[in-house]
């Protein structure tokens, strides 16, 4: 390695927070003109670090060189003006203002007596998007264009800025197969301008087909750190998850029962044009869709939770009220919802009052909670999915994506149910964790519910499914048996 | 199981919990400074009629402490009790009885209850405008009806006397027993209740409610009417202080009850808070009204001084948001 071309090293950076070791002694290193992936899993310590690096987090020792210089950051200010610009999930954009007030927030070019210079300032945005081959009007507010256009105004912010070092923070995770592509050509572009990118994401293929380098995570320490060409998928996993990991899909379920569920003709004022079909005892049916084929408004619509302008729905033979969901809750449906934060957890509750809200009532009489078998059973669940948590009584804002994922888990799997709908169960969470989830799967099907699985990646899909039905504007465009589906003719459904 | 947001088993700092310290600390000096400065702060006959006083405003702080958890807020309650009190006194002239009158005042409670929560719930408007707009309403309908004059009672039950001034032992307020009876019956329905867990949950986010099959609308509603059943019950304890339906009763009462409860540590935001901190935002209240008048501190200081109160009850708010 080229010691003149390392932009960034981190040396034995620790960082600690009440009750955990985020990141013990950790050193990376990265050249100009890289991209380097950093994967782990949930909780490994990749957003501690790049919080550090961000200027966020303090760190608790070692030392950071950036062009061979030590850097001391107390702000997120601080690091942008130094040349680090860090691209979290959650876009740090003014919504109201323009593109061009956007990439030059922190410095807008002034006239004489202090105003705006707004000619130049939309002149030299354009030259910066043209840099980064981006086609963009200056003068368009940033409300008006979609996350992947927001993303780009972000990383243009980081070139006003003259950048050195971009690091982003799983930025495919709410894009489309499209828009991934063009912000996978706007990170070649900085790499050809030189600047070194540090990548954090979950997605492995993503890693082999942009990256130079994988450095992986594990428990706080850094485990490997390897060009890609000298590693490939199953030992990055191996490393993440400090064992082998079966990809393959667990299948012990067999056979499907009689009809659990079935929907006719449902249809919602905006999204759902009449959809149909049935689900059986032990069956796991898979559901598929691009981006607005109202994949989610049908889980949201069956359960109740969206109002249905026509349609019915049928449990085990017997009408089910729409519309609501106390209704299908207490009917045993369960709606495992795609957003953890907004649909998903309430913060500010504990990890064991998160798990028994829909089944709260089974611990209890005329009421009055029974705590100690709330606690049993919590417990129960917490071991059964290996939950990471300090204490039921921990706030569950404060645990790890995963855990979150798996809180809300236990709280369908804990409920007596005939019918659960899983909306994109693995987003966002690491390998392990995904491994364990599609067991699950696997093990509700085999205890004979009805299974739904919404999802938008194909490998899992095609693993968990007995059935797939694909849907397109609204509408069932195509239905496979396991055995007959393939990517292509799911695909040639979707955009039908 | 320990209180639901306190979260004590977390080894976390944890402002609410340090909130709740530091306003037993504030209520500490405070007694420790009003005994200190007046002579007649600390006498058996002050102290009971301070909780004679608290009790009042805290059985209507048990009801919008409910009422702020699941999300909501009612500043019609000191309307509210105003309202509440014609038909009590109304009834108990016409019938001589103190509880054929005390239904009808449960009753138009339980029903403006129904009508802010209606309103909120169904036509989804907020509920601070709502509840506003019940606050003038409410409040004219007493001038109206009464002609501005207070209509007395002429019942001459001494038991309607008693329930608002009675003491046991001399001592301690028959308003005040009521009071800590409610306090526990609510702290224990907050606690160990499917009820209050599920207000937890709607204040805390309603649309995760819903996903998990509670009707939020349906909770709220119920919350609404509880909270104005309760300030009825406040209304009937002040008319039998004040012997009669007073058209002024309760003036400014809603912002006292807020700010008290707030500073408490019951979040506006909804989702956080419980009794004990509501108590003793209340206590705190109650001891600076009754100790500036004791040591004779002018209005005008004390109108500053409860509203420095009231701003540094919301930062508090504020800042817990920030650290939780």
């Amino acid at each position: 390695m080229n010691e003149n071309n390392v932009i960034l090293e981190v040396r034995r950076i620790t960082k600690e927070f009440p009750g955990v070791k985020a990141l013990s002694g950790v050193d990376l290193s990265l050249r100009r003109g890289e991209i380097q992936a950093l994967v782990g899993e949930n909780g490994a310590g990749k957003s501690t670090l790049i919080k550090i690096l961000a200027g966020v987090y303090k760190r608790d020792s070692g030392e950071i060189l950036f062009e061979g210089a030590p850097l001391e950051l107390h702000s997120a200010h601080d690091s942008l003006r130094r040349g680090i610009k860090v691209v979290f999930q959650e876009l740090a954009l003014v919504l109201q203002l323009s593109v061009a007030e956007n990439v030059f927030l922190e410095s807008f070019p002034l006239k004489r007596g202090g105003a705006i210079d707004w000619r130049t300032l939309n002149r030299r945005t354009l030259e910066i998007l043209g840099s980064i081959n981006l086609d963009l009007n200056p003068t368009r507010k940033v409300s008006s264009l979609t996350i992947s256009q927001q993303q780009m105004v972000e990383i243009a912010r980081a070139l006003s800025h003259e950048a050195k070092v971009v690091i982003m923070d799983e930025p495919t995770s709410a894009l489309t197969p499209n828009e991934i592509r063009s912000l996978f050509e706007v990170i070649r572009r900085l790499k050809v301008l030189g600047i070194g990118i540090l990548y954090v994401t979950h997605k492995l293929e993503e890693v082999f087909e942009l990256c130079d380098r994988v450095t992986v995570f594990r428990d706080g320490q850094l485990v490997s750190s390897k060009p890609v060409g000298e590693t490939n998928t199953n030992a990055v996993v191996t490393d993440m998850v400090g064992r082998s990991i079966s990809t393959l899909f667990p299948r012990t379920h067999s056979g499907r029962g009689e009809t659990v569920l079935g929907v006719r003709g449902l249809a919602t004022d905006q999204k759902l044009k009449g959809v149909s079909f049935e689900v059986h005892a032990g069956e796991v049916v898979g559901i598929f869709g691009l981006l607005g084929a109202g994949r989610t408004e049908l889980a949201k619509a069956i359960f109740g939770l969206d109002p249905v302008s026509a349609g019915e729905l049928e449990l085990r033979g017997r009408k089910l009220r729409l519309g609501s969901t106390s209704h299908s809750a207490h009917a045993g449906l369960g709606l495992l919802t795609e957003d953890r934060k907004g649909e998903g957890l309430v913060l500010q509750m504990s990890v064991a009052q998160n798990m028994t809200l829909p089944s709260v009532r089974e611990f209890a009489r005329f009421g009055l909670i029974r705590t100690k078998a709330e606690n049993a059973r919590s417990q129960e669940y917490v071991q059964r999915l290996a939950i990471k948590t300090p204490s039921l009584r921990h706030k569950v804002e404060y645990l790890s994506g995963g855990n979150q994922q798996k809180v809300l888990l236990a709280r369908w799997l804990m409920k007596k149910l005939q019918v659960i709908i899983l909306d994109e169960p693995t987003r966002g969470i690491d390998v392990g964790a995904k491994a364990e989830i599609h067991k699950l799967i696997d093990e509700l099907a085999k205890g004979g519910l009805a299974v739904i699985v919404l999802t938008s990646e194909m490998p899992e899909l095609l693993g968990v499914s007995d059935r797939i039905l694909v849907m397109s504007s609204g509408r069932i465009t195509g239905e496979f048996g396991r055995t007959e589906a393939t990517q292509e003719k799911i695909l040639a459904a979707a955009i039908a | 199981m320990s209180s639901n947001v306190l979260n004590r088993g977390s080894a976390r700092f944890n402002l609410s919990r340090f909130g709740e310290l530091g306003l037993l600390a504030v209520l500490v000096v405070l007694f420790l400074v009003f005994t200190f400065s007046s002579k007649y702060f600390f006498t058996p006959k002050n102290l009971s009629n301070v909780l004679g006083q608290i009790s009042i405003t805290m059985i209507a702080a048990v009801g919008l402490s409910l009422l702020l958890i699941c999300g909501e807020v009612d500043i019609s309650i000191g309307s509210l009790q105003a309202v509440a009190a014609l038909p009590l006194v109304l009834v108990m002239n016409a019938t001589g009885s103190f509880w054929l009158g005390v239904l009808p005042a449960l009753a138009v409670g339980g029903m403006i209850g129904v009508i802010n929560g209606l309103l909120v719930t169904r036509l989804k408007i907020n509920s601070l405008i709502v509840t506003l707009g019940m606050y003038y309403l409410l409040r004219g309908f007493v001038y109206f009806a009464t002609g501005k004059v207070p209509i007395s009672d002429q019942s001459g039950k001494d038991f309607f006397f008693m329930v608002g001034n009675g003491k046991l032992f001399r001592f301690l307020p028959y308003t005040a027993i009521l009071m800590i009876v409610i306090v526990v019956v609510f702290m224990y329905v907050l606690r160990h209740t499917t009820y209050g867990r599920r207000l937890y949950a709607v204040g805390g986010n309603p649309e995760v409610a819903r996903a998990v099959g509670i009707s939020p609308e349906r909770l709220k509603l119920s919350a609404f009417i509880l909270c104005s059943l309760l300030s009825s019950v406040s209304a009937i304890l002040l008319a039998s202080r004040l012997s009669s339906a007073n058209h002024m009763a309760g003036q400014g009462f809603e912002f006292q009850v807020v700010a008290a409860i707030v500073l408490g540590g019951v979040s506006l935001a909804g989702g956080v808070g419980n009794l004990l901190g509501a108590l003793i935002g209340v206590l705190i209240f109650g001891l600076i009204q009754n100790g500036l008048g004791l040591m004779g501190v002018g209005t005008q200081y004390q109108l500053v001084i409860t509203g420095a109160i009231i701003i540094l009850a919301v930062a508090i708010d504020e800042l817990k948001k920030r650290h939780a």
